[in-house]
């Protein structure tokens, strides 16, 4: 990781300073990377043995003046795990597989920092809601035992955009999101008291554009 | 000729007379009985009986509720017992010295010795001159510093309504558990578990039998012959062991003898209930049982009337050192799963008092013993729903059922009729905590009932016919016989519970809790005190939990 700080750093100061110039109105199209701690700890654990999960997707931004920009996310997360009960801070798990899917869509709005001593680098902070997607399918379903439903949550965000290329940017930075109403009714959720879908997550953004 | 056959009358009266006296208040006779094990045919399976002579309150249930109660007057001094006469089970603190130990007993008891600790106890049997009061000894002893507790060996009975009259056509009770989708998540069935039956026995291998029985008289007085030493032939139950399975039996023992002799089932209770737990299935024979891969491990501490009769018990039924003792056994040597298809009746309040009499703190202590060793233990939650029990009244407190509800990891268990309604006889209160099918003839017939492979009452039940026909009983030929009780309720939820723990439930407290929280709720909304948190649900049980569902 540290490899690929210093390689990103490298690459935006020996980007071109055309690189720097940022037209009033851009769209620009990046891929998503990000690896998300999920708060609902002993939930996950019990399912999946562990809480760091990666996320894959992309979206869209549109900057206005290189400085507030709007942004839409879409991504998906996959696991296979078991279905398990806890009790006493112990996962007792059944053998039975599960699969769980979350499918983010989020948008965000928020605002580009200048750094003086550092023009290819852009700080930025951003604040959004989302609507979440969940779907929860194991062996041994009956009708209506499978989970499929979307809830609204809240996400902040902040980090840096490196510029690497005049149409090419990579950014880096932490998530926060909060998404109530899918876990803490049911399941194993309901027995470890958790019920918030979100987390932390640590996100890698390609980014195609000026 | 007319002399001679008067003599000969004569003669065989005064014989009889004397065995009479004989059999009355004598210790258990071993010598009476000898079994010669793996020596004999496999069983004659007559298929389903249609027998109502067990139909409670039927002849046949009386005739056999007096003859009960005359072999255990015959087995003790004054009537029918509450408690094995001339102990006293004491908990002696850890730091009391032995010394203060017999002192504390010389405080109760003029004749009290501290006997030899028996096998699988954490106990110790003070014993007594038998004409001594036992009862007013371990009030004595129990309020004692050097005490933890101290109490009689209190009568448990098998909790079944006796109730003598197939999958698809027969066994509605296993569809109500959700069983076949429970078996489609677990094929296996609990193969890796042993389930410990504390029962009546088992019939678990071949043998002849080689018996003494002496003349007896029946509750009405009337005299039946001695039989002399007689030949029984003695059967496996073909669909609990057969050639296939016969590793599937672990660590029998018979504590009626001590170890004497082999827990044979002679009544059929135990074979019955080990039926539901793990009968033999998919195998197009008769009926299924709930957990069918499992290993079983037959401890007799429950003695049948032919127990008393062969000299290898003095009382019908069991004793609370015997059951606390099984209860060790079973934890001691790989028992997963204990049931406890039996019980006694007693105070509401020995949860606040157990040092009074009826209440059972050794068996508490035995049933936390084996729960800390990860036996989940299930347990018949009581007959008497209808019945008046001096001086406890009417639906009185089933003691065992209420330690049950006090002990995580252990479960009482109440019976529900074919309509998932309340079985009649089905003891209610808070001590409740969950619902198996019982059977209930009542308002269904036989169909209501539980069905299982055991021996044909028939054949065994000869003490039942009148004198002239009485003979020595078969323990060969089996049937599917009906039977209904919360001793049927109960090997459901063990079997369901082998399961669980074959799929990766291994603390006995969460299986208990998972139990109570999948259960189907009936009655009043909630836990209540007929049907606890409700039905046992297999399938839900055994599919655990996703994340949000």
């Amino acid at each position: 990781m540290t490899r690929i700080v210093f390689l990103l750093l490298g690459l935006t100061l020996a980007a071109p300073a055309a690189a720097q110039d940022e037209p009033s109105l851009s769209i620009r199209p990046f891929f998503l990377v990000t690896d998300q701690s999920f708060a609902a700890v002993d939930t996950f654990d019990a399912a999946f043995g562990k809480t760091y999960f990666p996320f894959f997707g992309g979206g869209g931004q549109v900057v206005f003046k290189g400085t507030y920009f709007v942004e839409i996310t879409a991504s998906r997360f996959q696991e296979n795990g078991e279905r398990s009960y806890f009790s006493g801070g112990k996962a007792f798990k059944l053998g039975i597989p599960l699969t769980a899917t979350i499918t983010p869509i989020e948008v965000t709005g928020g605002y580009r920092f200048r750094l003086p001593t550092l023009p290819r680098v852009r700080p930025y902070v951003a604040a959004g809601f989302g609507s979440y997607g969940y779907q929860e399918t194991s062996s041994f379903a009956d009708a209506g035992d499978n989970v499929d439903t979307r809830h609204a949550g809240f996400v902040v965000n902040g980090g840096a955009e490196f510029r690497l290329h005049r149409w090419i940017g990579v950014a880096v930075d932490v998530q926060y999101t909060h998404i109530p109403g899918i876990l803490g009714t049911g399941g194993v959720s309901q027995q470890t008291g958790e019920s918030d879908l979100g987390g932390v997550a640590a996100r890698f953004k390609a980014i195609v554009g000026r | 000729m007319g002399r001679f056959r008067a003599r000969a009358a004569l003669a065989i009266a005064a014989i009889a007379g004397g065995l009479v006296l004989t059999l009355r208040g004598q210790v258990a006779d071993l010598s009476r009985l000898q079994i010669l094990q793996n020596v004999g045919l496999t069983a004659v399976d007559e298929g389903v009986i249609v027998d109502q002579s067990h139909l409670s309150g039927s002849p046949g249930s009386a005739r056999r509720a007096g003859f009960h109660a005359t072999l255990e007057q015959a087995g003790t001094s004054s009537g029918v017992a509450r408690f094995r006469p001339g102990r006293v089970l004491v908990r002696f603190r850890d730091e009391a010295s032995m010394a203060e130990r017999r002192a504390a007993v010389r405080m109760a008891s003029a004749s009290g010795e501290i006997g030899t600790r028996p096998s699988y106890a954490d106990f110790d049997v003070v014993q007594l001159n038998p004409s001594e009061d036992a009862e007013a000894a371990a009030r004595v002893l129990s309020q004692r510093p050097e005490v933890q507790y101290a109490q009689v060996a209190h009568r448990v009975r098998a909790t079944m309504v006796p109730n003598d009259p197939l999958y698809a056509t027969m066994q509605w009770n296993l569809p109500m558990l959700n069983l076949e989708k429970a078996w489609d998540i677990q094929p296996a069935a609990g193969s890796t578990i042993t389930v410990a039956v504390i029962d009546t026995g088992m019939a678990y291998q071949n043998a002849t039998i080689t018996a003494t029985i002496p003349a007896f008289r029946d509750d009405q007085g009337t005299l039946y012959p001695a039989l002399g030493t007689v030949t029984i032939p003695y059967s496996a139950a073909p669909q609990l062991v057969n050639a296939a399975n016969a590793g599937r039996i672990i660590m029998p023992f018979d504590f009626v003898t001590n170890g004497a002799r082999p827990p044979l089932d002679f009544e059929g209770h135990g074979t019955h209930v080990s039926g539901t737990i793990g009968q033999l299935t998919n195998d197009g024979v008769g009926t299924a049982g709930v957990a069918f891969n499992v290993k079983l491990m037959p401890l007799k501490a429950l003695a049948s009337d032919w127990d008393v009769l062969f000299g290898a018990a003095t009382d019908v039924g069991g004793f609370d050192d015997d059951i606390a003792r099984a209860l060790h056994y079973a934890a001691d040597n790989g028992a997963k799963i204990i049931n406890m298809s039996l019980g006694s009746s007693g105070p509401a309040n020995c949860a606040t008092n157990a040092n009074q009499p009826e209440c059972s703190p050794v068996i508490e202590a035995a049933m936390r013993y084996a729960v800390g060793k990860g036996c989940f233990v299930t347990v018949a939650g009581g007959n008497e729903f209808e019945d008046n029990i001096p001086p406890f009244g009417t639906n009185p407190t089933s003691i065992l059922a209420e330690i049950a509800s006090r002990v995580p990891g252990v479960v009482s268990v109440a019976a529900v009729n074919r309509g998932k309604d309340h079985a009649f006889y089905s003891s209610t209160g808070s001590y409740i905590e969950l619902s198996a099918p019982g059977g209930d003839v009542r308002g269904f017939g036989l169909a209501g009932a539980i069905y299982q492979q055991t021996f044909d009452p028939n054949f065994t039940d000869t003490f039942l016919l009148p004198p002239a026909q009485y003979h020595a009983p078969r323990f060969d030929v089996m049937g599917f016989i009906p039977y209904q009780g919360t001793s049927m309720a109960s090997p459901h939820v063990a079997g369901v519970a082998a399961m669980l723990m074959q799929q990766g439930v291994t603390d006995p407290a969460v299986i208990e809790e998972v139990l109570e929280k999948t259960a189907v709720d009936l009655g009043a909304a909630g836990r209540d005190n007929t049907f606890g948190f409700g039905l046992v649900d297999a399938r839900a049980a055994l599919r655990g939990l996703g994340l949000a569902k």
